[in-house]
């Protein structure tokens, strides 16, 4: 079996080597560079845009504005395209940064300084600013698209229940603009080929953006090419087709040149996706027995001022305790902002942050241990479908959590463990991610040289996707993992399920197992029906298959490889197709992953200064298809939101609106000497409810619950509650 | 100036150019990548780290953030780890670069290189190249670097998959593997 194994990752070589080429690695002959300018302002208008000099300059081919800008076809809306207003559209300004221009030239620094001597006459209007600022406009959105959660919604009678609860507390809790920072820049190589456009995009989701492009620009999707092999992190930022992919495709037609766009890391911070701010109202009820009465959670996030984009920190509310009775009401409010994206973990990440501090308050209220506090409100059915979930180890995770960790050692109230100058808390929080699907469709060719090769067009962002979509063809050919090729990231391959969500492994892994299986039992029929063959005349059932081989499952030394079989049938190959039809789920359960995180913090008495020095993550996930791989993803998924708890904070300026400093030099992620000790484990246990392989995602519930474990920690540290994010030091010089 | 202008000023005019800043004469510059001595015309404005990756087609170094920040350009410059984003390529005539791709021998895996494979030390591998020549450069600093060490040395790497761990278990045990070969 390859699948549990710890395999190093297929691609680990060319990782090392350099040799692994991402979006703006690729080279075309006669390619040339492009170059974004920006706003400087956040609302207003372009009264005149000045291009002489940037035209004049050495090396220029084109310069593209709102007033030569070719046409855009369709729009947005029937696109599903990430802003309401394609690039370029008019001169109005909608938030900083917002592009004005693109600057092609034969060289990059050329475009570059190109780019700069862009002059812009801008008529400013006043922005609104900040969250704050919007307030006064929070409203219940209005949906773009097809409606996502709800965002309005009463279970029983919260008020009533609120009111008779015996302990009731109402808390607000605040997240700010946090940027997903992916180490790679978005990038675009366009080129045009007669009328067909090949797109080379730092995407998670190469057939996604071939409508949307081939829509704006008024092709047929078939015309349209995208190619996304390997991504340098995405998190989610990568999730939709931004203006750099539309403006080089534009310019590279211009031009008749291939045309590379690659981003500024500023850009990167600016147009590229965020998590909006976020204000959280959570009001809980709890008796005195520790039972859940009621919970009320009222959030108002940032939106651009276009259009409305909610953010759903209410989807845990409702389905992760036992409670009576549930509210929810989620609104927006109108920001001069850059559009935001879906950022790991999208809802769930701010909403267990909320939810998991205000159970951690309710159980200090209440005297109760904190999970003490979570076992009394377990849920074995999803409270809202009525359903049981198809597979909960939580409570297990807890167990195997607090052993881990040594809970018990934990003082009963803040401020009773000290070390030297550091005051030591613990903190724990529950994790838990509903478990999406996608439809996704693979193929499986096994070759006459007893090789193996799969094709599915999902691109490898850093997850593994590679590595663990090859064991799984590995396991359903009986092909050793080393004689399987895989082929990824490009739209000329079947349609996976987009790299985001977790949905690789049980949406993409299920129709390469479906796809495997079949090349598979083709081969096991073309050996039954050959009187040539050793299996001949037996029942395919009978056919298994492993190192290469079919073989007689009752007599195993009964067999031929597939190289045997294939070259003596003349054929050069087997292909299978497999399909995961998410409608096919089993609709007696609800499906999701679980977690458990407990956090050791240290803070120095004096300064003030948060460091978690352990943490252990325990995470049922259904099968672990390889645990080197998923080790990785969980430490890192536990580091990312540690992050987001303790430094992340993309500053604005209280007048403008504008990022302060959309620099990595500002914007502060997690480096080496961040990092304590990560323990990461799983409570294994198939759920093969959920998906045939057993298997379920991974990248997004492990940094759910991180925000509330860590500031727990620091609440039994220090006796200080941080319920506004980031919590530095500030927040804690009080004595 | 990076494109973008956000540094600018509503409405200000952009700083007036001199000729030889706008890139018309270029400057012929000699250096030895990777054991190769190769002669090339430079624009005075390109990155050393724009020269290996636009000019020499050595694509393995990595550009995560052009402003000194994230440490995937590093690189080695006569055999010291810098950041090959923050230096103009004119300033090292004659000068020896290392990059990730002059590591191998062959077939054969420089042990950082290994012992990151091994320890699965990344996850989409683009800050890998950097934090490889960064933890060369460093054993070389420090052949007998200690595990308490390597997470302050190594942070000028950033890693936003947070291969972290890993990355210190990469690094501890090439640096045993080095000490032993002595
Ligand atoms: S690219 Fe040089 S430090 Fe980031
Ligand atoms: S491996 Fe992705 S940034 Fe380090």
């Amino acid at each position: 079996m390859a699948i549990g194994r710890p395999l190093s990752r297929v691609e680990a070589r060319d990782k090392v080597t350099g040799a692994a080429r991402y979006t703006a690695d690729t080279r075309l002959p006669g390619m040339v560079y492009a170059a974004l300018m920006s706003s400087a302002v956040s609302a207003g208008r372009v009264r005149a845009i000045d291009t002489a000099r940037a035209e004049a300059a050495p090396g220029v081919l084109a310069v593209i504005t709102h007033l030569n800008r070719p046409q855009w076809h369709s729009t947005p809306a029937a696109l599903r395209y990430v802003e309401t207003r394609f690039p370029l559209a008019d001169e109005h300004i909608h938030h900083h940064g917002q592009y004005l221009a693109v600057v092609v030239a034969g060289t990059r620094e050329q475009a570059a300084h190109a780019a700069g001597l862009v002059a812009v006459d801008y008529e400013t209007r006043p922005a609104v600013p900040t969250l704050d600022a919007a307030l006064p406009d929070a409203h219940q959105p209005v949906w773009r698209f097809e409606p996502e959660f709800p965002t309005l919604l009463a279970l029983g009678d919260p008020e009533a229940r609120l009111a008779a609860a015996d302990v009731r507390l109402d808390l607000e809790y605040r997240t700010p603009y946090n940027s997903h920072a992916p180490m790679e820049p978005n990038a675009t190589l366009a080129h045009w080929d007669g009328g067909s456009l090949t797109v080379h995009e730092t995407s998670q989701q190469v057939h996604l953006d071939r409508p949307v492009i081939a829509g704006a620009l008024g092709l047929p999707p078939d015309r349209v090419r995208v190619v996304s092999t390997l991504v340098g992190g995405a998190f989610g930022n990568k999730t939709a087709v931004w203006a750099h992919t539309l403006l080089a495709a534009v310019a590279a037609r211009q031009v008749g040149r291939p045309v590379q766009l690659v981003v500024t890391r500023k850009q990167v911070f600016t147009c590229h996706g965020h998590q909006p701010p976020i204000i959280q109202r959570l009001r809980v009820g709890a008796n005195r027995d520790g039972t859940l009465q009621a919970i009320t959670h009222h959030t108002v996030n940032g939106t651009p001022v276009l259009f409305d984009r909610p953010e759903a920190a209410i989807s845990p509310t409702g389905t992760v305790y036992a409670l009576r009775s549930v509210g929810v009401r989620v609104e927006v409010a109108g920001m001069h902002m850059p559009a935001p994206a879906t950022m790991r973990t999208p809802g769930d990440g701010p909403g267990m942050f909320a939810v998991g501090s205000a159970l951690d308050e309710m159980a200090y209220a209440l005297e109760l241990d904190p999970i003490e506090l979570r076992r009394r409100n377990h849920l074995a059915v999803h409270p809202l479908l009525g359903r049981p979930w198809s597979g909960k180890q939580l409570l297990e995770c807890y167990d195997v959590g607090a052993e881990r960790f040594g809970w018990e050692r934990r003082a009963p109230r803040p401020r009773m463990m000290r070390d030297g100058a550091d005051w030591v808390g613990f903190g724990m929080s529950s994790a838990q991610r509903l478990e999406h699907h996608a439809a996704a469709r693979a193929a499986v060719e096994i070759r006459d040289d007893g090789s193996a090769e799969v094709r599915t067009a999902a691109p490898e962002i850093g997850t593994g996707n590679l590595t663990t979509l090859t064991q799984i063809a590995a396991d359903g050919t009986g092909i050793a993992p080393s004689q399987v090729d895989i082929r990824s990231g490009d739209t000329t391959l079947p349609e996976s399920a987009p790299t985001s969500g977790s949905r690789t492994t049980g949406s993409t892994g299920t129709a390469v197992h479906l796809a495997a299986l079949r090349a598979r039992q083709a081969a096991a029929r073309l050996a039954v029906a050959d009187p040539r063959s050793p299996l001949h005349g037996l029942p395919a059932e009978r056919v298994g298959a492993a190192r290469g081989r079919l073989y007689d499952v009752d007599v195993p030394r009964r067999g031929e490889t597939y190289r045997d079989l294939l070259r003596r049938n003349g054929r050069r190959s087997i292909v299978e197709q497999g399909f995961h039809d998410p409608a096919g789920a089993d609709p007696r359960f609800a499906y999701a992953t679980f977690g458990a995180h407990f956090t050791e913090v240290r803070i120095d008495d004096t300064l003030r200064r948060v460091r978690v020095t352990r943490h252990v993550g325990v995470f049922a996930v259904g099968r672990v298809l390889n645990p080197k791989t998923a080790r990785n993803q969980a430490q890192g998924g536990i580091i990312y939101a540690l992050g987001g708890a303790l430094m992340e904070d993309l500053a604005t300026d209280p007048v403008t609106g504008r990022f302060i400093a959309p620099a990595l030099t500002d914007y502060h992620v997690p480096v080496n000497a961040d990092v304590g000790d990560i323990d990461v484990s799983f409570v294994e246990e198939p759920d093969y409810n959920a998906h045939p392989l057993g298997a379920k995602g991974l990248g997004e519930v492990v940094a759910v619950g991180v925000h509330a474990s860590i500031a727990n920690a620091v609440y039994h540290a220090i006796g200080i509650r941080v319920r506004d994010l980031p919590i530095t030091p500030d927040k804690l010089l009080r004595p | 100036m990076l494109a973008g202008g956000l540094s600018l000023g509503a409405g200000l005019a952009a700083p007036p150019v001199r000729a030889e800043a706008s890139g018309a004469k270029p400057e012929i510059l000699t250096l030895v990548v990777n054991g190769d001595r190769v002669r090339l015309e430079v624009d005075v404005r390109a990155s050393l780290l724009d020269t290996l990756r636009d000019r020499l087609r050595l694509t393995g170094t990595k550009k995560g953030c052009d402003q000194g920040a994230c440490g995937a350009c590093t690189v080695l410059l006569d055999g010291r780890r810098v950041l090959s984003c923050l230096t103009l390529a004119v300033m090292h005539e004659g000068s020896e670069v290392t990059t990730v791709e002059g590591l191998a021998e062959g077939d054969r895996l420089h042990p950082v290189q290994r012992a990151f494979v091994d320890h699965d030390g990344f996850q989409c591998g683009f800050c890998t190249s950097g934090q490889i020549m960064s933890a060369v450069g460093l054993l070389a600093e420090r052949p007998r670097v200690t595990a308490a060490e390597i997470p302050e040395l190594m942070s000028g790497n950033l890693c936003r998959c947070a291969a972290y761990s890993n990355i210190r278990d990469a690094i501890e045990a090439a640096a045993h593997l080095s000490r032993e070969g002595e």
